[in-house]
């Protein structure tokens, strides 16, 4: 009897135990490169991948040595528009900020507020004519124009059946002389992923 | 001897103690069905009343959650929808479509308290016609916020969700999601895609044209012109824009100076499901349960109270077309779907009978607990036999559009909606309405009776 009493004893601790772990929220400190895949939708691993690549491709490329070279100065590139055709809601914004700051700190290539940045500034410096001294003041008219602008898109095919799905990514970047159109440097990465979702839960 | 006394007592304690396990949670199941239906019928009332914050704290007193937590979130994006609180109606629809990926695994628990218990034992997941409405929400929410590209986003969703849905069941001509090819082909022309747009309303014709036989109408007369503009770009005369009230302008939605406003409105309640009961008396009810009773939801139309609306800004003014008859298409979804429900009753009511004759050859001997255990039996299952009539209580009976080309600038709209005798019933105002030459402006809005 004594065994069957600590039998149900240690039953009903486990039980208790599972439902406690599960009622509880678990947080855990990860590594940011570490991936975690969890609904196959694009994530943080898709947007690093995305950001080396077109990081490592951007700064290798020879559009800074040939700027340089025939202009002697450094170039300055503007964000543009990076489209998402693809079928997810994706936030461009990281790895384009990547981007930016990886031109930023390699000090080969200026970068200037973008379109929807500039606003704010620009508020400021109007703002800085009624309140700021003299001396510290900014006058307006002096920002620096860029020379290429940034464009791109994400473009997706999915191929879905059932509880599968394969879905191919294509991000592709281009620098584009504000000048005269010219692409001076086009960056590309492409993302392959299955997904099986399970059959049973 | 005491031993085998003491083991027979044990049995029926377990025994008594399992049914009125079961008669208490048949209790449970009744009552959470009688909270949602009054539930849910307090948060019509007070969207029709159009106090959509009243509305939003009675849907979360009704503490949807688990198996019903799919309506929480369908009903609740509605509602934040109609309230034009977009960003937040997509959270909750992003959540329902989440939950709608996670659903759609099959949980044996679920499956087996389907047919041991009732429907209600599986969590809702939606029906596949109101799957395919989540998106046109969605999207109509990203339209209505100005973001087109988001918009063309869940146009591409829908795309792989439709092809998946109808794949099930090529025969189902009302999953083809007619309506929200149309406002995709629109979204798409939006963003500039004018080879998508052409290829979604092409498909809406064909959803159109293929759901005509038990919707009652045909090819939206604005949508045969998108069409036909896309299709045939070099020719210049165009058809007048859908809608258009005799008498006024002749101003093609696709002029160059020309934008266009586009109205929809979610007319009236879509339909509810009861329940319908068959029982017969059992010829041998010493051997199975006393009842023999089937349980089926069946189809409850509400009335629809706009028969058509009118959009002007003094000058010129569209009529709306029927784009959505969401009635028709829940009963001929129901239609379809009532034979694999009828089977498995009838299968539960078989299963529910083999237990119950089980359970009283059992008790035969258990003398004076014996009577109590049959009635509990038969009483278990009969309260447990519950119809699935769980739905997307908000969605509206019909959507009705109006496409109203405007030359670019300002405009004050007026909307009067017209009930079926010729009526007004309400008006609307849009002040300050902008329009872009060459875009378009959604907008929306919801007119419902609760009797």
């Amino acid at each position: 009897m004594a065994t069957k009493k600590n039998v149900w004893k240690i039953a009903a601790t486990v039980v208790a135990a599972l439902m406690l772990a599960a009622c509880s929220t678990e947080v855990k400190r990860v590594g940011v490169n570490d991936v975690i895949d969890i609904s196959g939708a694009w994530n943080d691993t898709d947007s690093r991948l995305v950001s080396e690549e077109m990081i490592r491709d951007s700064l290798s490329a020879g559009w800074i040595d040939r700027y340089n070279l025939s202009l002697k100065k450094t170039p300055v590139v503007i964000i543009g528009n990076i489209r998402n055709l693809s079928q997810e809601h994706i936030n461009t914004n990281t790895f384009v900020n990547d981007l930016e700051r990886a031109f930023v700190n390699s000090g080969r290539v200026d970068v200037v507020a973008s379109k929807n940045e500039r606003g704010d500034i620009r508020e400021e410096r109007a703002d800085m004519d009624l309140n700021a001294t003299e001396a510290t003041r900014k006058a307006m008219g002096k920002e620096t124009g860029a020379d290429y602008m940034l464009i791109g898109s994400i473009n997706t095919i999915v191929d879905a059946a059932s509880s599968e799905q394969v879905r191919f990514y294509q991000v592709d970047l281009t620098l584009v002389s504000l000048a005269d159109n010219r692409k001076v440097w086009v960056g590309q990465k492409k993302l392959k992923k299955e997904i099986k979702n399970a059959t049973f839960r | 001897m005491p031993i085998t006394n003491s083991h027979a007592s044990g049995c029926d304690w377990q025994k008594r103690q399992f049914f009125w396990l079961l008669a208490l949670l048949a209790v449970f199941v009744l009552s959470g069905c009688a909270t949602y239906s009054v539930g849910i019928a307090t948060v019509e009332q007070q969207t029709s009343n159009r106090d959509l914050d009243g509305a939003l704290k009675s849907l979360d007193k009704l503490k949807l959650t688990g198996t019903d937590q799919m309506l929480y979130y369908l009903n609740k994006g509605t509602l934040l929808h109609y309230q034009g609180n977009y960003t937040a109606s997509n959270q909750q629809f992003e959540s329902a479509k989440s939950l709608m990926d996670k659903l759609s695994a099959i949980s044996l628990l679920e499956q087996t308290g389907s047919i041991m218990v009732n429907d209600t034992m599986k969590s809702y997941e939606g029906v596949p016609n109101e799957q395919l409405l989540i998106y046109a929400f969605e999207e109509l929410n990203y339209l209505q916020s100005g973001n087109v590209d988001e918009a063309a986003v869940e146009a591409r969703q829908f795309d792989i969700k439709q092809r998946l849905i109808a794949g099930k069941d090529l025969s189902a001509k009302y999953l083809y999601g007619a309506f929200v090819r149309y406002l995709n082909g629109m979204t798409y022309e939006e963003v500039g895609e004018k080879d998508s747009a052409r290829i979604d309303y092409r498909k809406a014709v064909d959803g159109y044209k293929a759901q005509s036989s038990f919707t009652g109408f045909g090819v939206p007369a604005a949508l045969k012109a998108d069409l036909d503009r896309l299709e045939n770009p070099q020719t210049k005369s165009r058809p007048v824009a859908a809608g258009k009230s005799a008498g006024s302008k002749t101003q093609s939605p696709d002029a160059r100076n020309n934008g266009e406003v586009v109205f929809i409105l979610n007319d009236g309640l879509g339909p509810t499901l009861a329940e319908n009961i068959v029982s017969v008396a059992n010829p041998d009810p010493q051997h199975g349960t006393a009842i023999l009773s089937v349980a089926v939801p069946k189809f409850v139309q509400r009335p629809v109270p706009v028969a058509r609306f009118e959009i002007s800004d003094g000058s010129e003014s569209a009529t709306s077309e029927l784009v959505e008859d969401v009635n028709a298409i829940a009963r001929k979804s129901l239609e379809d779907r009532l034979p694999a429900i009828t089977a498995r009753a009838v299968a539960r009511m078989v299963a529910k009978n083999a237990m119950a004759k089980k359970i009283k050859n059992q008790s035969e001997n258990a003398g004076s607990g014996a009577l109590l255990l049959s009635i509990v039996t038969d009483v278990g299952a009969i309260v447990s036999e519950r119809a699935d009539t769980r739905s997307w209580s908000l969605l509206p009976g019909n959507f009705l559009m109006a496409r109203l080309a405007l030359p670019s600038g300002t405009h004050d709209l007026k909307v009067a909606y017209y009930d079926h005798s010729g009526n007004v019933l309400a008006t609307r105002n849009y002040d300050a309405v902008k329009v872009m030459a060459g875009r378009k402006v959604f907008l929306s809005d919801y007119f419902l009776t609760v009797h």
